[in-house]
């Protein structure tokens, strides 16, 4: 196996009888941003689930930082951080309190310290005593990053981050994803609808149809292939019709 | 990772008003049970004094004294109701609370997305639990022996003390059972509201319609320690009364009231034999949560 | 009527009225059986004067009747709950709210509705009651037998009307529904089981098994004048009753099934006056229950959205 971060080799997953994802392969070097692009119901989240070894592919092998997600999955849970749409945490805690118990569950040394570390690295410490549950959506999707990289992963896993932003809260979330690519080298695998913002944000994209990778590459060389698009949404309206 | 789980659970439960409002319903019945205890006891004593008056003035002989010795212990009586009307509820709703968020809120995706086996999971919850309902029934045995010395104007004696101490450890193994219900329903519900539900159904059917399909007791006679003897001579009872090893509240009614003393007593061996179909209920149920635990998808949110 | 949980809780109210009725009627066939051979011998002997049944056949139906106390006041809140969270999860009240319905229309449809499938479950329990009597107790109820078991289940519509409106209540005033629902279940486990369990406790003649009053060799006139000198301990028991709708409803329906020995004997009229009190407190709890909850479905914020 190479030594990408995220290798998927031939994965396949099934809800019952119904096929989710069909033979995706698809490889992301250390340090890319990766948009991955596709309608509702694409199996976008299935890929994710996967990935961060919530349930096991059916078919294929999934690897993360060289770990297999199924054999091996302490290994993989120990460098990942995860976002995921919606996010939720226990409302009738602190954000503090929330914090630290997934400071705990994630093995970092001094939970109090990391929190605080991080609370002041994303600039929201004034959040820290209040309860989840008083929580807007802004403020919880930047716990939500918060609980995502106490223990300074190498990858992080954001599913639908954008969504229930306003554009100040879009905004910030993408300063942010730039700020932890490029000052803590974390590899980004980012489910999303906004193209705009993948256009700013990402490095590669890839674009799944009805459970199948039908287009993988990097922005530069996509824009270059399609010169005739006006945006990134033109081509990928194109190239979901043309699959 | 155990004892962070059970530590957060614990945090929790600190907050949640719900089971803080069961919990608090709990402690003013153990409370008040010491003192309805001896308020109906010397109410009886009292009645008893004035039916031999009455009876003298008719020229009748006096009857025997229904309450020749009571015993010390009798004054708890109505804990034997209590644990399995208000404490199993409360544990229900803990077991209940204990698996809820993580299974309905979609907490779950970011907790197994950590190096946090299913395992490991399972077990700091049941041991959050367990060290929940300990100070639970803690309080509740000072807050009985409280009662009886005030009560009573005078300390029990150590054998006493030794029963009700056997009697707080019985009833903990009572409460562990129906917190098991409440995970267990709540792990096989995608909805929070049907986990909780299903949980308070297999409640009712234990505590009211068990006992009266195994020994035709009413729902209400299940409510008072002191029942009327039942008729088992319809053929209907003779068939049922063999389910009557899984009545687990009956069992812990006249277990209860073996250790306490309140009733004819019985060989020792003869009282640990009820214990035993009861002991393998809580283990089967154990089994259960893990299992369900271990098969749950928390990839996706459950509902309300 | 979709939800699982509700139907799971119908049916086991339907089951265990069902089994309890069995139960009883069986045990009355066989005593009825008795007391007829009883009734052939004693006019084949010439016996001038022949005891009267001492059978009552609508008390069999006392378990029912307190199945419906206990696990009928439960579906009632579990409906009150469903009615509000439905709507609130599904998103529909906005879209209801913008139709030509008034909010005060859309309240009562609500109540109506629950009101429709409560009578209908108590009308089948009813039904159910008295075939099975008929049937395996071998015992028709008369016209005037009819009578009373129709206002007890009439008393029992009411009852579970109440508990419908405190479902609603609870579920509409917390921000969670999953909380309101369970602060409903206090409310339950307090009013239905503890406050009669205590006064029923308190009570003297429960303290032993067969009736203390009984196991002394007392009749009810003794009974009577023994529990006059305890006027303050009854007090106080008899008021922590009547804080509990529960046991006004018990009162009520076991009067008109016979269940109490004090109450045999009585007409209608009579029996009716001595539970005007219980009459009374029902009314009072479901009107001022009925009133908050429809207030409250009236305003009901129409942005909240759909709990956890």
């Amino acid at each position: 196996m190479t030594g990408a971060a995220i290798e998927m080799r031939e994965v396949g997953h099934r809800y019952a009888t119904d096929p989710v994802l069909i033979d995706i392969s698809l490889s992301i070097e250390p340090g890319e941003v990766f948009g991955f692009l596709g309608h509702n119901g694409a199996g976008k989240t299935t890929a994710i689930s996967i990935l961060t070894t919530l349930i096991k592919p059916t078919s294929g092998v999934a690897r993360v930082c060289g770990f297999d997600v199924v054999t091996q999955r302490r290994d993989v849970t120990r460098r990942i951080g995860y976002l995921p749409a919606d996010v939720r945490l226990y409302d009738h805690l602190t954000a503090a309190e929330n914090l630290e118990f997934f400071a705990r569950l994630s093995g970092v040394d001094t939970p109090r310290h990391a929190v605080a570390e991080t609370l002041e690295y994303l600039d929201c410490t004034e959040l820290s005593g209040l309860r989840l549950g008083t929580f807007s959506t802004g403020m919880r999707q930047r716990i939500g990053i918060a609980q995502a990289i106490l223990h300074r992963p190498e990858v992080l896993f954001l599913d639908e981050p954008t969504s229930g932003l306003d554009p100040a809260g879009v905004r910030q979330l993408r300063e942010t994803v730039l700020q932890l690519n490029r000052e803590l080298g974390m590899t980004i695998f980012m489910n999303t609808h906004l193209l705009s913002e993948v256009a700013r944000v990402c490095s590669t994209i890839g674009v799944l149809n009805h459970g199948r990778l039908i287009y993988k590459d990097t922005i530069a060389a996509t824009t270059s292939r399609f010169p005739d698009e006006a945006s990134l949404e033109d081509i990928y309206t194109l190239v979901a019709s043309e699959s | 990772m155990i004892g962070v789980i059970a530590r957060q659970q614990l945090l929790s439960l600190r907050r949640q008003q719900t089971f803080l409002a069961f919990l608090a319903v709990f402690l003013l019945m153990t409370a008040l049970t010491g003192v309805i205890g001896w308020s109906s006891h010397r109410t009886i004593v009292q009645v008893y004094a004035a039916a031999v008056t009455v009876l003298a003035a008719d020229g009748q002989p006096a009857p025997p004294d229904p309450f020749t010795s009571v015993p010390a212990l009798s004054l708890l009586s109505n804990m034997t109701i209590y644990i399995p009307l208000i404490g199993a509820l409360l544990a229900l709703v803990l077991g209940h609370l204990a698996v809820a968020d993580e299974q309905s809120t979609g907490i779950g995706r970011l907790v197994f997305s950590r190096p946090l086996s299913r395992t490991s999971y399972i077990l700091g919850k049941l041991l959050g639990v367990g060290l929940a309902l300990g100070a639970v029934m803690a309080a509740a045995t000072i807050a009985s022996l409280a009662a009886l010395v005030v009560a009573n104007g005078r300390v029990p004696s150590v054998p006493d003390v030794g029963r009700l101490v056997l009697f707080s450890v019985l009833s903990l193994g009572y409460l562990l059972l129906f917190a098991l219900v409440g995970m267990l329903t709540t792990l096989l519900s995608r909805r929070r509201s049907v986990g909780l539900l299903a949980g308070v159904s297999v409640w009712l059917v234990v505590t009211f319609v068990l006992p009266q399909f195994t020994s035709g007791l009413r729902p209400t006679a299940s409510l008072n320690p002191i029942s009327d003897p039942v008729s088992s001579s319809l053929a209907f009872f003779q068939i049922t009364a063999r389910a009557r090893p899984l009545s687990v509240s009956e069992i812990y009614k006249d277990v209860s009231a073996q250790i306490l003393a309140l009733g004819p007593g019985r060989p020792a061996s003869t009282t640990l034999a009820a214990v035993v179909p009861v002991v393998a209920i809580v283990l089967a149920l154990a089994a259960l949560v893990a299992a369900a635990a271990h098969r749950h998808d928390y990839s996706r949110a459950g509902a309300a | 009527m979709r939800s699982k949980v509700l139907l799971t809780l119908l049916a086991v109210l339907i089951t265990v009225t069902v089994a309890s009725v069995l139960i009883g009627a069986l045990d009355y066939r066989s005593a009825l059986a008795d007391y007829e051979a009883y009734r052939r011998a004693a006019i084949a002997g010439g016996v001038q004067r022949i005891a009267p049944s001492p059978l009552q056949l609508l008390s069999l139906l006392r378990g029912a009747m307190e199945y419906v106390e206990i696990i009928g006041a439960l579906i009632a809140i579990v409906l009150g709950y469903l009615s509000v969270t439905r709507e609130r999860s599904s998103g529909t009240l906005p879209l209801l709210r913008t139709r030509p319905v008034s909010p005060r229309q859309l309240a009562a449809g609500n109540a109506l509705g629950a009101l429709g499938l409560i009578a209908t479950l108590m009308g089948a329990s009813m039904l159910i009651a008295v075939v099975s009597l008929g049937v395996i107790g071998h015992d028709w109820v008369d016209a005037a037998q009819l009578t009373k078991l129709a206002l007890a289940y009439g008393a029992s519509i009411a009852y579970l009307m109440t508990f419908y409106f405190l479902g609603v209540l609870t579920t509409t005033r917390s921000r969670n529904p999953a909380n309101g629902l369970a602060g409903a279940l206090v409310i339950w486990l307090v009013v239905v089981l503890i406050l009669p369990q205590i006064g029923d406790t308190l009570d003297a003649d429960n303290q032993v098994p067969g009736g203390l009053f009984a196991a002394l060799g007392l009749g009810h006139a003794q009974e009577v004048s023994i529990l006059t000198h305890f006027g303050a301990y009854e007090r106080v028991r008899t008021s922590l009753e009547a804080a509990s709708l529960s046991k006004h409803f018990e009162r009520f329906a076991f009067a008109m099934t016979d269940v109490k020995d004090k109450y045999r004997g009585f007409t209608l009229g009579q029996l009716l006056t001595v539970t005007a009190s219980s009459i009374a407190w029902m009314a009072v709890y479901l009107a001022a229950l009925g009133t908050a909850a429809l207030r409250v479905l009236r305003t009901h914020e129409v942005t909240t959205s759909g709990g956890i």
